[in-house]
């Protein structure tokens, strides 16, 4: 089977620092893949080069075996595969489903213009992310850390994606709101759905991914199994130097 | 969500009425003013349309009309087209030219834009001059436009028919996706780009809709007072004056500009025997500097502050 997206030997230099060191992997229908390394390896580097957010030096990726390092952001959004942001950036004065809604919308100024905002569809996905029906008309400053990570994931989900690139989506969350967004990211996977998953919460990432590759200083150090991963001893002394 | 709720056309409605009903009640000088004050409205609207909701600040306003302005006057006065076409072509024309300053917008943002929208300004000021003065009638501008209303009443309800009509259109518009979109581009544009909207068509999108008000705005007003002069044009009081009634009024809004426009114009004509010429000015600054401490949003909030709490109080 053909992969869904495919990353070769992507490099991404920002003057004498190389950010993306020659990393290459293949990402199948309904897999889950996380990234994981210590801050600063480059994970939210190569999110930007799939999104085409950042251009990548060298190497290329390809969504659906088409190549898309042409492509502006937009136009890779609508071959349906998208991101999450690590730092969440709502739109400050929209409420929740409005929030939603510019991910739902088309792309197309006549069809904004003529149609009408799906709101059925609005309050479902916000649900569907555990926010209340009492924030829905709430603006993202009346939300709590947690509430915005959700928001920021149904924003993503609105861009109606087939690959999601989850950044980070655990951190600042309370336990119950971790086991609520894993719970969902699995019944998404259940659905069909294939992950690219960044997060520094290792225990968290495990129920929800087949494999792992470890990252350090932009190059690859150990990929495989999540455990297996997780013991290598390279993986193991890069996060020595951590918390 | 219902585009048009029955609340609103009551408002829109009632509006409508007591400008409709103004000539009764209000002297015929008072009414010249708000001739100016419909205008202004108009062009206030225009800028809020593009700047109030993208947050790209357009210093260049003046050249958007201006070009409305200049067209419809040259196409009529020098080649004798009938303002039936010159008015049309005109908004066209000024559309065409709002992609000169939609380019800039591409690469740079925040002050930097809205000076390189200055010198826009400027350069039209210039050219004009030197470029054909035969047409554009150089330093001394363009006397004699064919005006199409006779007296107060006249030219009032014509100001005020395109200032409503623009003004429902475009309330209209911003009640769409589009509006919530622009509005969106406003706080956070890498957030629409990552939400899979492109940024560009959507700049464009305000930019025109901008320039298709201002040249409208531009050429009615060019047929009204039926002779143009480019330095009142291309002029920083104008662009301020623009500015200013909005934020007063209260931007990212439509009623915002036109409160702020008519506030703005009795003001003006208020202070004209105390304070001749440009001292004038620097009261308006001051007011608007008063009122952007007290209240950023501008006198639109306060009043809808004021209304909910009265309404809250009656419940
Ligand atoms: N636009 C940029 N210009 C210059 N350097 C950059 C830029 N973006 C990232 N970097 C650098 O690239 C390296 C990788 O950054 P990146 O944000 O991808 O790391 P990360 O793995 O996501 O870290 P974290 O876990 O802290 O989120 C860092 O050294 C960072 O400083
Ligand atoms: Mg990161």
């Amino acid at each position: 089977m053909k992969p869904v997206l495919q990353v070769k030997n992507l490099v991404k230099r920002f003057g004498a620092l190389t950010a993306t060191n020659d990393i290459s992997f293949d990402l199948h229908e309904g897999e889950s893949l996380a990234l994981i390394g210590p801050n600063g390896a480059g994970k939210t580097t190569i999110f930007s080069q799939i999104m085409g957010e950042l251009r990548q030096s060298e190497g290329s990726i390809h969504l659906y075996d088409e190549e898309i390092s042409h492509l502006k952001p937009a136009a890779r959004i609508k071959r349906q595969v998208s991101r999450t942001y690590q730092v969440p950036r709502p739109f400050a004065e929209l409420t929740v489903l409005e929030n939603i809604r510019i991910g739902h919308m088309p792309n197309s100024i006549w069809s904004m213009l003529t149609q009408q905002p799906d709101l059925d569809y609005e309050r479902e996905l916000a649900n569907k992310v555990g926010l209340a029906e009492a924030d829905h008309q709430r603006t993202p400053a009346e939300l709590s850390m947690g509430d915005l990570r959700k928001l920021e994931m149904a924003r993503t989900m609105a861009t109606d994606p087939k690959v999601m690139l989850l950044d980070e989506v655990f951190a600042g969350l309370t336990t119950a709101e971790v086991a609520q967004i894993s719970d969902l990211i699995l019944q998404m996977r259940a659905d069909g759905m294939t992950f690219l998953v960044v997060s520094h919460d290792l225990p968290a990432l495990k129920p929800l991914v087949d494999t792992a590759i470890a990252i350090n200083q932009g190059q690859e150090i150990a990929r495989g199994s999540f455990n297996q991963v997780l013991a290598d001893p390279a993986v193991l002394s890069s996060y020595l130097g951590e918390v | 969500m219902k585009l048009i709720e029955t609340k609103h056309l009551i408002a829109w409605a009632a509006f409508l009425l007591v400008l409709a009903l103004m000539p009764m009640f209000v002297s015929n000088g008072t009414l010249r003013i708000f001739i100016f004050a419909n205008f202004l409205a108009v062009f206030a609207i225009s800028w809020d349309v593009l700047s109030g909701r993208t947050g790209y600040i357009s210093f260049g306003h003046p050249f958007l009309i201006g070009i409305g302005v200049y067209a419809t006057a040259i196409m009529s006065k020098r080649f004798g087209v009938p303002v039936e076409y010159s008015i049309p072509l005109a908004v066209l024309v000024t559309m065409l030219g709002s992609v000169l300053v939609f380019l800039p917008a591409l690469r740079v943002k925040g002050s930097y834009f809205a000076l390189v929208t200055l010198a826009f300004m400027e350069l039209a000021y210039q050219l004009v001059q030197v470029i054909r003065p035969d047409l554009t009638g150089g330093t001394r501008g363009i006397f004699g436009i064919k005006t199409i209303t006779r007296g107060a009443e006249n030219g009032y309800y014509m100001s005020m028919c395109l200032m409503f009509g623009i003004a429902f259109v475009s309330w209209l518009v911003m009640r769409t996706q589009l509006g919530t979109a622009l509005s969106a581009l406003g706080m956070q544009e890498e957030s629409v780009e990552g939400s899979g909207k492109s940024t560009t068509k959507l700049k464009l999108a305000a930019f025109l809709m901008s320039a298709f008000i201002a040249g409208l705005g531009g050429a009615f007003y060019a047929h009204y007072v039926g002779a143009i002069a480019p330095r009142t044009l291309f002029d920083i009081n104008f662009l301020f004056t623009i500015i200013v009634a909005v934020l007063i009024g209260g931007s990212g809004t439509i009623i915002g500009p036109i409160i702020g426009a008519f506030f703005l114009t009795f003001l003006l004509e208020f202070l004209r025997p105390y304070l001749p010429g440009a001292g004038r000015y620097f009261i308006y600054g001051g007011i608007a500097l008063l009122l952007y401490m007290y209240q950023p949003k501008g006198i639109y909030s306060i009043v809808d502050k004021l209304i909910k709490r009265w309404r809250g109080g009656a419940v």
